[in-house]
């Protein structure tokens, strides 16, 4: 808990100008393989303050006696001069708030994760006809506590858990060999099905005979292929100046609108701001930008609760917490590749998405299938999507209901989307 | 950091009562500066200082991590009373207490930072760049063997600056990472000016494949990528495995990974494990020769000293640290003749490999053609790409004799562990690789 003394000390030293940050987390590992099995505890501690003496300073430590011994060395560096911003005032403090200690099984502050290993490697097997292995799972289950108090009165303490993973699966046809990780993450009953296609297409398709056998066509992306071009994309919701091809606000189809609501995962952001949903493009307009403290006083408005605090050691900075494609005006996957008369379904990325939202360019490079009159036609050992990205985002020409949210850190939720006249390479 | 090593050890021994048993506690105590630069004002300003604690054990397939965050004796006994706790055997008493003081070496920061900013100002007057300064300290203490600390500064400055060229105004990336040296401040500079140069106007090379010469020890980073990664010992099955000994290689081409050089990036005297760690062949007059390990993937010879951690929450993996290749006789002119018709890369941003497939990739942010032995267009932004044994079968057999070191090497990822890698290299031209622009 943070007491009362540092706060003072806080307020005669920098008055009016300060933000105390802590936060403590426990989690338990599980890493299996077929041999191995490895687990590990950790319960981690971070106490961070921000502070405005002539500029920002920031100060970081693992205990509070290392943050008092890091705030003087932070006061001497120099630091480009900048007043405070407005802090959120007010609080939310629920009861309890601390992650209980067991001082007799120091082992059970965070339950297991579930052991999946077995029946995710016999799914994959089976979605691959026995051409991919799962190598690895790893599954942390955690919790976290976190407290924001600031010079304005501003009391926030807020808990989170979370049950998360990546999976690691090799194909294998002939001698040639792929390798393919998937991220997750479970915010109900875990999903193996959906792991285990991911990885057993991932690992497998890649070592199809060719790539794509014509040069245009209809593009479907894969919810995790969508997500993750999303999750490229998503400075361009955060950055101080607008790219010149961001013109009159419409940048995407009237068929995409993307939303961030992080109201399930915290009641406030990294800096006791209120969760809020924001839309950031209805019907293919771009509408609002998500701010944090410091960025929204240099807009001259308000802060939306998009101040993010990776970790403990990096101060706020405004960021997606929760970005979604809406999909409500969706249509079913069933539907949407039922009607592509010549594509590619892109399953999954074999590169990261590249993208340079200055000079208005992405390039994505995956694997799929290739679409013929709405079903599946030959597997596509890797094909690439480049060009300019205010085309791609008016091609997008329709989004299924099937939204799944994946890590990416944060959570990135996108359903199957449908890109017309698309050039393949 | 004070610890009673014997105390710990007493405490670490029923958690390896097998021969090949692994128990041992590691400390890390970390202070680190970063001072953001933006057209020679310093912008946001931070540090950090923190210790962490963990406890492991290693017993067949089976690893077992506890982090705390904290130091001294309370943290670890926290950390071994869960290791004691999931093994079922008794349990230390619990004894929180606060946490003792660090003993942080004088810091260096604030002279850096008096000179970074007229350097900054004078060589590349509009920039955006990122400089940290880390103070690391580490404590092993391993069952069974005796306790040891070790000690790295670390010196990192990154980011973007604008240049003139002849077609304009550009922006260039830049990093460089060095151990922090009395030379740091030099070499910094020298590179800072060579980056600035003024450059013609870039074409693109065009899609396909072409010869490579790997100039200003950007050989470093191939050989990173397709050799130390892929003889790491828990690397799997990669195009390497099964060919223990064999020559897939030129004979003139040897690559050793050596982290005891401590004037480059990736350098160390013990490593995480508490080894002392020893220079690794891995390719030796062309022939695959050893792997890099650690105490859990150790042959007969024992560890070679490249178990290695991000930092105390994370397992030891086998990791690579100096990526060093041995001279040739060559001059550069000579090479470049070699050449005939290729592609001269002196910059690598970064690398990536898949071992299973052994394909790898690396983005270049310019080149130079070369056309009949002599040097043509500048060349944009572009990959090479290519698979593992092709590329070592096709490096030619005259190897650059001068070695520099390879300064943009820095930081590399593996499962979300960022350790610090370093390297030098001669010039090295490698045949039929596929290059892409950007």
């Amino acid at each position: 808990m943070i007491d009362v003394d540092l706060e003072r000390e806080l307020e005669r030293r920098f008055p009016g100008a300060w933000e105390l940050y802590r936060k403590t987390a426990d989690s338990r590992e599980l890493e299996t393989s077929a041999a191995s099995r490895h687990e590990a505890w950790r319960r981690e501690e971070g106490w961070a303050v921000r502070w405005w003496e002539g500029g920002l300073r920031f100060a970081t430590g693992s205990d509070r006696q290392r943050l008092a011994a890091a705030i003087p060395l932070a006061g001497k560096l120099p630091a480009r001069s900048e007043p405070a911003p407005p802090f959120p005032t007010g609080g939310v403090i629920p009861e309890g708030g601390q992650i209980p200690l067991h001082p007799d099984d120091p082992t059970a502050a965070v339950a297991a994760p579930p052991d999946v290993f077995a029946p995710l490697a016999q799914l994959v097997s089976e979605k691959s006809r026995g051409e991919a292995v799962l190598v690895t799972l790893t599954l942390r289950q955690g919790r976290a506590v976190e407290e924001i108090r600031n010079a304005a009165g501003g009391r926030v303490r807020m808990q989170s858990s979370q049950l998360d993973g990546v999976a690691r699966a090799l194909g294998r046809r002939g001698p040639h060999m792929c390798e393919r990780r998937s991220v997750f993450r479970w915010d109900s009953e875990p999903d193996l099905a959906g792991v285990a296609g991911r990885l057993a297409d991932g690992a497998t398709l890649p070592l199809a005979a060719r790539g794509p056998t014509f040069s245009r066509g209809a593009w479907l992306l894969d919810p995790a292929v969508a997500a993750s071009l999303l999750a490229a994309l998503a400075p361009l919701f955060c950055v101080d100046t607008l790219p010149l091809w961001v013109k009159r606000g419409e940048i995407a189809s009237r068929r995409v609108t993307i939303a961030d609501d992080a109201s399930a995962d915290a009641p406030c952001d990294g800096e006791g701001t209120p969760t809020r949903r924001v839309v950031l493009v209805e019907d293919g307009a771009l509408v609002s930008r998500l701010h944090d403290l410091r960025s929204a006083r240099r807009a001259g408005g308000a802060s939306t609760a998009h101040g993010v605090r990776p970790s403990y050691r990096n101060p706020p900075r405004p960021g997606a917490r929760r970005l979604f494609f809406e999909t409500s005006g969706g249509v079913s996957p069933r539907e949407l590749l039922g009607g592509v008369a010549r594509g590619i379904f892109a399953r999954a990325l074999t590169a990261p998405v590249f993208v340079d939202l200055e000079a208005d360019r992405y390039e994505v490079e995956f694997t799929g299938v290739a679409l013929i009159a709405g079903r599946a036609s030959e597997p596509v050992a890797g094909a690439r999507v480049s060009g300019r990205i205010s085309e791609l985002l008016t091609r997008i020409t329709q989004v299924a209901t099937d939204r799944q949210f994946f890590p990416m850190p944060y959570p990135i939720g996108a359903p199957t989307v449908l890109v017309e006249r698309v050039n393949f390479q | 950091m004070e610890i009673d090593d014997s105390a710990v050890a007493r405490w670490l021994e029923p958690l390896a009562p097998g021969r090949g048993d692994i128990a041992e506690v590691f400390a890390e105590t970390r202070r680190k500066t970063i001072v953001e630069w933006r057209d020679g004002e310093p912008g946001d300003a931070r540090v950090s200082i923190e210790a962490g604690v963990s406890a492991r054990q290693r017993r067949g397939g089976q690893e077992r991590l506890a982090f705390v965050s904290g130091s001294g004796e309370a943290a670890i006994r926290e950390a071994v009373r869960v290791l004691q706790a999931s093994a079922r055997k008794s349990v230390l008493p619990s004894r929180p207490a606060p946490a003792p003081p660090d003993h942080a070496p004088p810091s260096s920061v604030e002279r850096w930072v008096r000179r970074l900013e007229p350097m900054l100002v004078r060589h590349v007057p509009r920039h955006r760049f990122r400089w940290s300064h880390e103070d690391i300290s580490r404590h092993v203490v391993p069952f069974g063997s005796s306790a040891s600390t070790s000690t790295r500064r670390l010196f990192s400055l990154e980011g973007s600056f604008t240049a003139a060229s002849r077609r304009g105004d550009e922006t260039r990336n830049f990093s460089f990472h060095a151990p922090e040296a009395d030379a740091t401040a030099d070499e910094l500079r020298q590179a800072l000016t060579a980056a600035a140069a003024a450059r013609e106007r870039t074409v693109p090379f065009g899609d396909g494949t072409a010869d490579v010469l790997f100039s200003g020890a950007t050989a470093a980073v191939l050989f990173h990528e397709i050799l130390s990664h892929a003889l790491e010992a828990d690397a799997g099955e990669t195009p390497l495995s099964r060919l223990a000994s064999a020559r897939i290689s030129v004979p003139d081409l040897e690559v050793r990974d050596d982290p005891t050089r401590l004037d480059l990036f990736g350098g160390y005297e013990r490593d995480d494990e508490g080894t002392r760690p020893r220079m690794v062949r891995l390719l030796d007059a062309g022939r695959l020769a050893a792997s890099l390990t650690d105490r859990a993937h150790a042959d007969a010879r024992g560890s070679s000293g490249h178990g290695r951690r991000a930092g105390p929450a994370d397992a030891p993996l086998p990791r690579g640290s100096n990526t060093v290749v041995s001279a040739g006789a060559a001059t550069s002119e000579e090479l470049i003749r070699r050449l005939g018709n290729g592609l001269w890369i002196e910059e690598i941003g970064s690398g990536t490999v898949e071992l299973s497939s052994g394909r790898f990739r690396l983005a270049f942010p310019r080149g130079r053609r070369v056309r009949r032995g002599r040097f043509a267009d500048e060349i944009g932004a572009g990959f090479l790409a290519g698979e593992i044994l092709p590329a070592l079968s096709a490096v030619e057999p005259m190897i650059g004799r001068d070695v520099r070191a390879c300064r943009s090497l820095g930081w590399c990822s593996r499962a979300g562990q960022v350790v610090p890698v370093g390297g030098e290299a001669p010039d090295v031209i490698v045949r039929r690789l596929s290059v892409r622009d950007r």
